[in-house]
Protein backbone atom coordinates (compact mmCIF):
# COMPACT_ATOMS: atom_id res chain seq x y z
CA UNK A 1 0.00 0.00 0.00
CA UNK A 2 2.64 2.74 1.10
CA UNK A 3 4.69 1.28 -2.06
CA UNK A 4 1.82 2.90 -4.35
CA UNK A 5 1.78 6.38 -2.40
CA UNK A 6 5.97 6.44 -3.07
CA UNK A 7 5.47 6.20 -6.87
CA UNK A 8 2.72 8.82 -6.93
CA UNK A 9 3.17 11.96 -8.17
CA UNK A 10 2.96 15.47 -5.49
CA UNK A 11 -0.63 16.34 -6.91
CA UNK A 12 -2.09 13.00 -6.35
CA UNK A 13 -0.44 12.80 -3.07
CA UNK A 14 -2.12 16.38 -2.32
CA UNK A 15 -5.40 15.02 -3.94
CA UNK A 16 -5.51 12.01 -1.78
CA UNK A 17 -4.18 13.98 0.98
CA UNK A 18 -7.14 16.19 1.19
CA UNK A 19 -9.74 13.30 1.08
CA UNK A 20 -8.06 12.87 4.61
CA UNK A 21 -5.84 9.92 3.80
CA UNK A 22 -3.26 9.78 6.31
CA UNK A 23 -0.66 7.81 4.27
CA UNK A 24 -0.71 10.11 1.67
CA UNK A 25 0.36 13.08 4.02
CA UNK A 26 2.98 10.72 5.52
CA UNK A 27 4.45 10.02 2.16
CA UNK A 28 4.22 14.38 1.75
CA UNK A 29 6.38 14.55 5.16
CA UNK A 30 8.92 11.81 4.24
CA UNK A 31 9.47 13.59 0.97
CA UNK A 32 9.89 16.99 1.91
CA UNK A 33 11.38 16.70 5.36
CA UNK A 34 15.02 16.99 4.74
CA UNK A 35 13.99 20.30 2.25
CA UNK A 36 11.92 21.53 5.52
CA UNK A 37 15.33 20.49 7.66
CA UNK A 38 17.88 22.38 5.48
CA UNK A 39 15.90 26.00 5.81
CA UNK A 40 14.66 25.40 9.48
CA UNK A 41 18.35 23.97 10.86
CA UNK A 42 20.10 26.26 8.52
CA UNK A 43 18.00 29.17 10.14
CA UNK A 44 17.76 28.20 13.79
CA UNK A 45 20.38 25.93 14.15
CA UNK A 46 20.18 22.20 15.40
CA UNK A 47 17.94 22.42 18.34
CA UNK A 48 14.76 21.03 19.38
CA UNK A 49 13.16 24.27 18.48
CA UNK A 50 13.76 24.09 14.95
CA UNK A 51 12.36 20.32 15.10
CA UNK A 52 9.31 22.60 16.93
CA UNK A 53 9.05 24.87 14.12
CA UNK A 54 9.36 21.29 11.26
CA UNK A 55 6.28 20.01 12.92
CA UNK A 56 4.57 23.41 12.67
CA UNK A 57 5.48 23.91 9.13
CA UNK A 58 3.49 20.11 7.86
CA UNK A 59 1.18 20.95 10.15
CA UNK A 60 0.40 24.33 8.55
CA UNK A 61 1.12 22.67 5.03
CA UNK A 62 -1.57 20.10 5.90
CA UNK A 63 -4.34 22.70 6.72
CA UNK A 64 -3.59 24.79 3.82
CA UNK A 65 -3.56 21.91 1.76
CA UNK A 66 -7.43 23.13 0.14
CA UNK A 67 -5.88 26.59 -0.46
CA UNK A 68 -2.66 25.13 -2.91
CA UNK A 69 -3.97 25.42 -6.10
CA UNK A 70 -0.68 23.72 -7.91
CA UNK A 71 0.43 26.57 -9.60
CA UNK A 72 3.70 26.47 -8.09
CA UNK A 73 5.63 23.26 -7.25
CA UNK A 74 4.59 21.61 -3.93
CA UNK A 75 8.51 22.05 -2.52
CA UNK A 76 8.01 25.74 -2.97
CA UNK A 77 5.21 26.20 -1.44
CA UNK A 78 6.43 24.18 1.62
CA UNK A 79 9.68 26.63 1.44
CA UNK A 80 7.48 29.09 1.73
CA UNK A 81 5.67 28.02 4.79
CA UNK A 82 8.91 27.29 6.30
CA UNK A 83 10.53 30.61 5.44
CA UNK A 84 7.58 32.47 6.95
CA UNK A 85 7.89 30.27 10.01
CA UNK A 86 11.03 30.41 11.30
CA UNK A 87 11.39 34.17 10.69
CA UNK A 88 8.33 34.32 12.79
CA UNK A 89 10.76 32.65 15.40
CA UNK A 90 13.60 34.44 15.06
CA UNK A 91 11.38 37.54 15.57
CA UNK A 92 9.19 36.06 18.24
CA UNK A 93 12.92 35.02 19.74
CA UNK A 94 14.15 38.49 19.28
CA UNK A 95 11.57 39.88 21.13
CA UNK A 96 11.86 37.51 23.95
CA UNK A 97 15.84 37.84 24.59
CA UNK A 98 15.29 41.89 23.89
CA UNK A 99 12.85 41.73 27.37
CA UNK A 100 15.25 39.52 29.36
CA UNK A 101 18.49 40.97 28.25
CA UNK A 102 20.43 43.53 27.12
CA UNK A 103 22.58 41.15 25.05
CA UNK A 104 19.65 40.99 22.36
CA UNK A 105 20.72 38.70 19.46
CA UNK A 106 24.03 37.79 20.83
CA UNK A 107 22.90 35.58 23.59
CA UNK A 108 20.82 33.95 21.20
CA UNK A 109 23.39 32.81 19.01
CA UNK A 110 25.76 31.80 22.02
CA UNK A 111 23.02 29.62 22.70
CA UNK A 112 22.01 27.65 19.33
CA UNK A 113 26.02 27.30 18.90
CA UNK A 114 26.51 26.05 22.62
CA UNK A 115 23.52 23.56 21.71
CA UNK A 116 24.80 22.70 17.99
CA UNK A 117 28.26 21.91 19.69
CA UNK A 118 26.09 19.39 22.04
CA UNK A 119 25.13 17.59 19.01
CA UNK A 120 28.16 16.55 18.33
CA UNK A 121 27.49 16.90 14.32
CA UNK A 122 30.40 16.52 12.10
CA UNK A 123 32.69 18.84 11.66
CA UNK A 124 31.59 20.14 8.13
CA UNK A 125 28.05 20.47 9.46
CA UNK A 126 29.28 22.04 12.35
CA UNK A 127 31.15 25.00 10.69
CA UNK A 128 28.56 25.25 8.09
CA UNK A 129 26.09 26.12 10.92
CA UNK A 130 28.27 28.33 12.68
CA UNK A 131 28.84 30.33 9.55
CA UNK A 132 25.12 30.84 8.97
CA UNK A 133 24.61 31.65 13.28
CA UNK A 134 26.60 34.15 13.10
CA UNK A 135 24.84 35.94 10.11
CA UNK A 136 22.41 38.33 10.61
CA UNK A 137 18.83 36.65 9.64
CA UNK A 138 18.07 38.50 7.09
CA UNK A 139 21.15 37.71 5.06
CA UNK A 140 20.96 34.01 6.61
CA UNK A 141 17.63 33.67 4.88
CA UNK A 142 19.41 34.44 1.33
CA UNK A 143 22.25 32.35 1.91
CA UNK A 144 20.14 29.24 2.94
CA UNK A 145 17.75 29.74 0.10
CA UNK A 146 21.25 29.49 -1.89
CA UNK A 147 23.56 27.44 -0.55
CA UNK A 148 21.38 25.07 1.18
CA UNK A 149 18.43 24.79 -0.86
CA UNK A 150 20.35 25.73 -4.31
CA UNK A 151 17.64 28.44 -5.24
CA UNK A 152 18.77 30.77 -7.99
CA UNK A 153 18.77 34.83 -6.62
CA UNK A 154 15.28 34.91 -8.88
CA UNK A 155 13.64 32.01 -7.10
CA UNK A 156 15.02 33.26 -4.03
CA UNK A 157 13.45 36.80 -4.35
CA UNK A 158 10.02 35.00 -5.54
CA UNK A 159 9.66 32.82 -2.55
CA UNK A 160 10.99 35.77 0.13
CA UNK A 161 9.07 38.31 -1.64
CA UNK A 162 11.31 40.69 -1.85
CA UNK A 163 12.66 42.96 -4.44
CA UNK A 164 15.39 41.41 -6.80
CA UNK A 165 17.67 44.03 -6.47
CA UNK A 166 17.34 43.89 -2.85
CA UNK A 167 17.95 40.11 -2.63
CA UNK A 168 21.76 40.61 -4.54
CA UNK A 169 22.62 43.55 -2.26
CA UNK A 170 22.03 41.14 0.73
CA UNK A 171 23.79 38.47 -0.59
CA UNK A 172 26.54 40.71 -1.24
CA UNK A 173 26.67 41.39 2.37
CA UNK A 174 26.40 38.64 3.25
CA UNK A 175 29.31 37.49 1.37
CA UNK A 176 31.63 40.11 3.30
CA UNK A 177 29.77 38.86 6.71
CA UNK A 178 30.84 35.08 5.60
CA UNK A 179 34.15 36.13 4.87
CA UNK A 180 34.80 37.91 8.65
CA UNK A 181 33.31 35.30 10.34
CA UNK A 182 35.29 32.31 9.13
CA UNK A 183 38.16 34.25 9.69
CA UNK A 184 37.03 33.78 13.42
CA UNK A 185 36.40 30.19 13.38
CA UNK B 1 37.58 18.33 1.69
CA UNK B 2 39.61 20.15 4.60
CA UNK B 3 37.81 22.81 6.54
CA UNK B 4 39.87 26.23 4.77
CA UNK B 5 37.95 24.89 1.46
CA UNK B 6 34.97 24.39 3.18
CA UNK B 7 34.98 28.00 4.20
CA UNK B 8 35.75 28.86 0.47
CA UNK B 9 32.87 26.91 -0.88
CA UNK B 10 30.48 28.74 2.02
CA UNK B 11 31.77 31.94 1.09
CA UNK B 12 31.71 31.44 -2.87
CA UNK B 13 27.92 30.28 -2.67
CA UNK B 14 27.41 33.42 -1.94
CA UNK B 15 28.79 35.48 -4.83
CA UNK B 16 26.39 36.38 -7.41
CA UNK B 17 28.01 34.50 -10.34
CA UNK B 18 27.86 31.46 -8.55
CA UNK B 19 25.86 28.33 -9.78
CA UNK B 20 23.30 28.06 -6.86
CA UNK B 21 22.75 24.25 -8.21
CA UNK B 22 26.00 23.09 -7.70
CA UNK B 23 26.63 24.23 -3.97
CA UNK B 24 23.87 22.01 -1.83
CA UNK B 25 25.46 18.49 -4.03
CA UNK B 26 29.27 19.44 -3.27
CA UNK B 27 28.34 20.08 0.49
CA UNK B 28 26.52 17.26 0.68
CA UNK B 29 29.27 15.46 -0.63
CA UNK B 30 31.50 17.09 2.64
CA UNK B 31 28.50 15.80 4.83
CA UNK B 32 26.87 18.31 4.89
CA UNK B 33 23.22 17.18 5.67
CA UNK B 34 20.07 18.25 7.53
CA UNK B 35 17.18 16.58 8.59
CA UNK B 36 14.91 15.82 11.74
CA UNK B 37 15.26 12.92 14.00
CA UNK B 38 14.00 9.50 13.00
CA UNK B 39 10.66 9.50 14.46
CA UNK B 40 9.31 12.90 13.11
CA UNK B 41 7.39 11.86 11.03
CA UNK B 42 5.26 9.78 12.93
CA UNK B 43 5.33 12.94 15.38
CA UNK B 44 3.65 14.52 12.09
CA UNK B 45 1.24 12.42 11.76
CA UNK B 46 0.12 11.84 15.63
CA UNK B 47 0.30 15.71 16.14
CA UNK B 48 -2.09 16.60 12.79
CA UNK B 49 -4.35 13.72 13.42
CA UNK B 50 -5.30 13.86 17.25
CA UNK B 51 -5.41 17.62 17.03
CA UNK B 52 -8.33 16.77 14.12
CA UNK B 53 -10.07 14.56 16.38
CA UNK B 54 -9.96 17.17 19.56
CA UNK B 55 -10.95 19.85 17.09
CA UNK B 56 -13.98 17.35 16.00
CA UNK B 57 -14.97 16.80 19.61
CA UNK B 58 -15.27 20.67 20.40
CA UNK B 59 -17.34 20.66 17.45
CA UNK B 60 -20.00 17.96 18.45
CA UNK B 61 -19.98 19.57 22.41
CA UNK B 62 -20.53 23.03 20.57
CA UNK B 63 -23.57 21.61 18.36
CA UNK B 64 -24.99 19.65 21.39
CA UNK B 65 -24.89 22.76 23.52
CA UNK B 66 -26.87 24.84 20.90
CA UNK B 67 -29.16 21.60 20.51
CA UNK B 68 -30.27 22.19 24.28
CA UNK B 69 -30.43 26.01 24.37
CA UNK B 70 -32.70 25.50 20.96
CA UNK B 71 -34.98 23.01 23.03
CA UNK B 72 -34.76 25.51 25.66
CA UNK B 73 -36.08 28.43 24.00
CA UNK B 74 -38.75 26.12 22.44
CA UNK B 75 -39.91 25.13 25.45
CA UNK B 76 -39.98 28.93 27.15
CA UNK B 77 -41.76 29.70 23.66
CA UNK B 78 -44.57 27.32 24.00
CA UNK B 79 -44.78 28.03 27.78
CA UNK B 80 -45.12 31.89 27.37
CA UNK B 81 -47.87 30.76 24.32
CA UNK B 82 -49.91 28.17 26.78
CA UNK B 83 -49.97 30.88 29.07
CA UNK B 84 -51.12 33.59 26.88
CA UNK B 85 -54.09 31.21 26.08
CA UNK B 86 -54.97 30.05 29.26
CA UNK B 87 -55.33 33.98 30.40
CA UNK B 88 -57.28 35.16 27.17
CA UNK B 89 -59.60 32.05 27.94
CA UNK B 90 -60.41 32.61 31.65
CA UNK B 91 -60.15 36.43 31.75
CA UNK B 92 -61.43 37.35 27.91
CA UNK B 93 -58.82 39.51 26.88
CA UNK B 94 -54.82 40.16 26.95
CA UNK B 95 -54.83 43.56 28.52
CA UNK B 96 -52.21 44.24 31.56
CA UNK B 97 -54.94 43.89 33.98
CA UNK B 98 -55.77 40.41 32.92
CA UNK B 99 -51.96 39.63 32.95
CA UNK B 100 -52.48 40.53 36.67
CA UNK B 101 -55.84 38.35 36.97
CA UNK B 102 -57.43 41.98 38.03
CA UNK B 103 -59.63 41.61 34.28
CA UNK B 104 -63.01 41.17 35.26
CA UNK B 105 -62.63 42.66 39.25
CA UNK B 106 -65.05 45.53 39.77
CA UNK B 107 -63.58 48.02 41.69
CA UNK B 108 -65.86 47.76 44.42
CA UNK B 109 -65.09 44.25 45.35
CA UNK B 110 -61.81 44.62 45.13
CA UNK B 111 -62.35 47.57 48.16
CA UNK B 112 -64.88 45.26 49.42
CA UNK B 113 -62.75 42.36 49.92
CA UNK B 114 -59.59 44.76 51.02
CA UNK B 115 -61.90 46.66 53.79
CA UNK B 116 -64.21 44.56 54.50
CA UNK B 117 -67.10 47.13 54.13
Amino acid sequence: MKESYRQADENELVQTSLKGDKLAFEEIVSRYRKLVARTVKGMLGDSVFAEDIGQEVFIKLYYSLPEFRGEAKLSTYIQKIAVNLTLNEIKRRKRFFSMFSQKGNNEMYEYEIADHEAAEKREATELVNKALMGLDPKFRVIVVMRMLQGYSTKETADILKLPLGTVLSRLSRAQEQLKEILQTI
Amino acid sequence: MNPTEIKKLIIASAAEEADPHETPGKLEDEGVSFDFSSDFTDKVISRIFTEKLTVIRDIDFGRSLSTVFYRIALTGVAAIVILLLSIFLSEGSISFNSFLGMGNTYDESVLYLLTGI
